[in-house]
């Protein structure tokens, strides 16, 4: 069995050899970038350099997928945010929203541009789409990832003002998350006819370190349900931090499988959900993937199997700083384990 | 003089208007304690910040969440504007005052806000920095204010290194500030090894350090001044 074949009929409710060691978030190393001589801060804008990037967790390591982009900023930057990607720095540092799009409450009623899926990086990532599936395509599933309506509202303007007017404008935000649903669904669907065969919904901003399950079900999960009765390729839905509450939220929102960290209780959330429900995680990424010892990462991979997860998958982007040979010992231990 | 009865009332009103973030119901109690005469550092401190306390139980137990916060650091800071202008002197035994951000390259800011707030609310003035910040503007802000403190969070274990170049870089130019670092990724091992003076797990834990570190800033000075003068 192909990885490609693993990840797709896992999806499909199909039976597979073993569980496949995938992610549906960013899983560049920095021997990755080694290897080709890139900068992490040149990689957004060339869709040959992001595909490389991407595509070399696989070639070197045996990592079951090739996922672009690696960045949050991606639909922000095509509603018209500008983005720092931080290219006088040589630390590795992740894109940020430079300037917001929303400044006030009375900013709220977006509308999204008619030119949407050519607008901003949208081009750039179905060319990116395009390459690596034509590079690694046959071997491994392609993912890519879009925000959550929650997330991206959080991208385009202040955090804290839209958590406030949860609570106090429900209805007002209800509208700007419906609309930014839209903005989701135009661009995921690009995505499709680009060519992915998995996309990823990280709706982190959502957590429930910030935000209660009740909120989280009242005014998030209408939309995150509309976004995924729209995709027709397999789907993820991503949130990170405190998740016991929400799991079968989660589940209901239609994605055909969801995502969780390290701080999920995964034997507690299986017994919850069912057998047969797709639950990926949740090895810590930092704490473990690139602060263990080889043992550790075993021991934490043996665990997650152990407690029931469908797939070995990190609980948020792969650190880059990666040590080889913890990355390696994952990969054998997956392949080798049995529960 | 207001009767011992109507004065717990006052409090009681003050406090409750902070649980449940009513900004209307704070500020205008506010008002009427000012004008029954209760006097204002009781009403702020054992109305206003005495309902912030239990909100921060509230968060810890998990009944709030970060907007609930946010909401009830407004109707504080509402009865706050109202208040402070009437306060002879705000005297928690320390005053202080201190720089705080997210560091750069890390836009993780709701930790940074929460803290900032715990800051507010024990009357410190605080120089918010606000989040992706970069490092050498800490130092600049530090000399500008002739700060105390300076607080430095960081979500991420990347941007987390950049604050060795900041403490390195404060320490350098003012060995007598006290740095406090924290966010997920940040420990006491860290804290430690990098020189910084603390480090605490959350907001509450935070203030008490950082009360106690001034506290101490300021027994040195005067011990030095007193030298001098003997
Ligand atoms: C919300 C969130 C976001 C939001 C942030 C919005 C905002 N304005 O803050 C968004 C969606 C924008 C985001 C973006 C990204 N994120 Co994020 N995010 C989170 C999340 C889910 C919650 C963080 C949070 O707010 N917690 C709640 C607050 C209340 O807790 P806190 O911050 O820890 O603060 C408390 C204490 O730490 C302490 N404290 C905090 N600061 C200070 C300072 C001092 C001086 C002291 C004493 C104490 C103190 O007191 C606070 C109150 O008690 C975490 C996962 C998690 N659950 O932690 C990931 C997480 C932090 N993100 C992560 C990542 C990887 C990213 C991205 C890089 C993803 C990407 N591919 O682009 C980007 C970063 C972009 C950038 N360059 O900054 C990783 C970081 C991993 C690592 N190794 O470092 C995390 C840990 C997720 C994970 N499971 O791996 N994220």
């Amino acid at each position: 069995m192909t990885s490609r074949e693993r990840v797709l009929k896992l999806f499909a409710g199909e039976k597979v050899d073993r569980l496949p060691c995938f992610s549906g978030m960013g899983n560049v190393t920095t021997e990755g970038l080694k290897k080709y001589g890139y900068k992490f801060a040149a990689l957004h804008s060339n869709a040959k350099m992001m595909s490389d990037a991407a595509a070399s967790t696989y070639r070197l390591f045996g990592f079951e997928c090739g996922v672009v982009p690696f960045d949050l900023c991606v639909e922000a930057e095509a509603l018209g945010c500008e983005i720092n990607v931080y290219a006088h720095l040589e630390d590795i540092l992740y894109p940020t929203i430079k300037k917001k799009l929303i400044h006030n409450e009375d900013e709220m009623d977006i509308v999204i541009p008619s030119d949407i899926a050519n607008r901003g990086r949208v081009p750039l990532m179905k060319e990116t789409i395009g390459v690596i599936k034509a590079d690694i395509g046959n071997e491994v599933a392609i993912g890519t990832y879009v925000l959550g309506p929650f997330t991206l509202a959080g991208q385009i303007m202040e955090l804290n003002d839209l958590l406030k007017l949860s609570f106090k404008k429900p209805d007002k935000v209800s509208k700007l998350l419906n609309t930014l649903a839209d903005v989701i669904i135009l661009v995921a669907k690009e995505y499709e006819k680009a060519g992915a065969d998995y996309i990823t919904v990280r709706e982190m901003g959502a957590t429930s370190d910030v935000l209660s399950p009740r909120v989280f079900k009242n005014l998030i999960l209408p939309h995150l349900k509309k976004i995924f009765a729209e995709l027709n390729v397999d789907s993820v839905l991503h949130i990170c931090g405190k998740t016991n509450d929400i799991a079968a939220f989660m589940l209901e929102s239609g994605a055909k499988a969801i995502s969780v960290d390290q701080k999920n209780d995964i034997a507690e959330t299986r017994k919850k959900i069912g057998k047969d429900a797709l639950l990926f995680g949740n090895y810590d990424p930092y704490n473990i993937l690139v602060a263990g010892t080889t043992e550790k990462v075993r021991e934490t991979i043996r665990k997650c199997i152990d407690e029931g997860v469908s797939a070995v998958w990190p609980g948020c982007d792969i650190w880059p700083t990666v040590p080889p040979d913890n990355i390696k010992a994952m990969m054998d231990e997956v392949k080798n384990y049995r529960r | 003089m207001v009767t011992e009865e109507k004065r717990q009332e006052i409090l009681g009103k003050l406090k409750n208007a902070v649980i449940q973030y009513d900004e209307d119901t704070a500020k205008e109690t506010s008002k009427e304690a000012l004008e029954i005469g209760v006097n204002a550092n009781d009403a702020i401190f054992n109305g206003l910040v005495s309902g912030m306390e239990e909100v921060g139980r509230l968060f810890e137990a998990q009944e709030y969440f970060v907007p609930e916060l946010l909401m009830c650091a407004d109707a504080l800071y509402a009865g706050l504007d109202i208040l402070k202008p009437h306060v002879k002197q705000l005297d928690l035994g320390v005053k202080g005052s201190v720089v705080i951000g997210t560091v750069e390259g890390d836009v993780h800011d709701i930790g940074k806000n929460i803290v900032k707030m715990m800051f507010d609310v024990a009357g410190f003035t605080v120089y918010d920095l606000g989040r992706d910040v970069p490092l050498d503007k800490f130092v600049e802000e530090q000399l500008r204010t002739d700060s105390d403190l300076v607080c430095l969070s960081a979500m991420m274990t990347t941007t987390m290194v950049g604050m060795k170049k900041v403490i390195d870089n404060l320490k350098a130019k003012n060995p007598n500030v006290k740095i406090m670092i924290g966010g997920a990724p940040v420990s006491q091992d860290i804290a430690e090894k990098w020189g910084a003076d603390g480090y605490a797990k959350d907001a509450n834990n935070a203030l008490k350090d950082a009360i106690n570190m001034i506290s101490s800033l300021k027994k040195l000075k005067e011990e030095a001044e007193a030298k001098k003068n003997s």
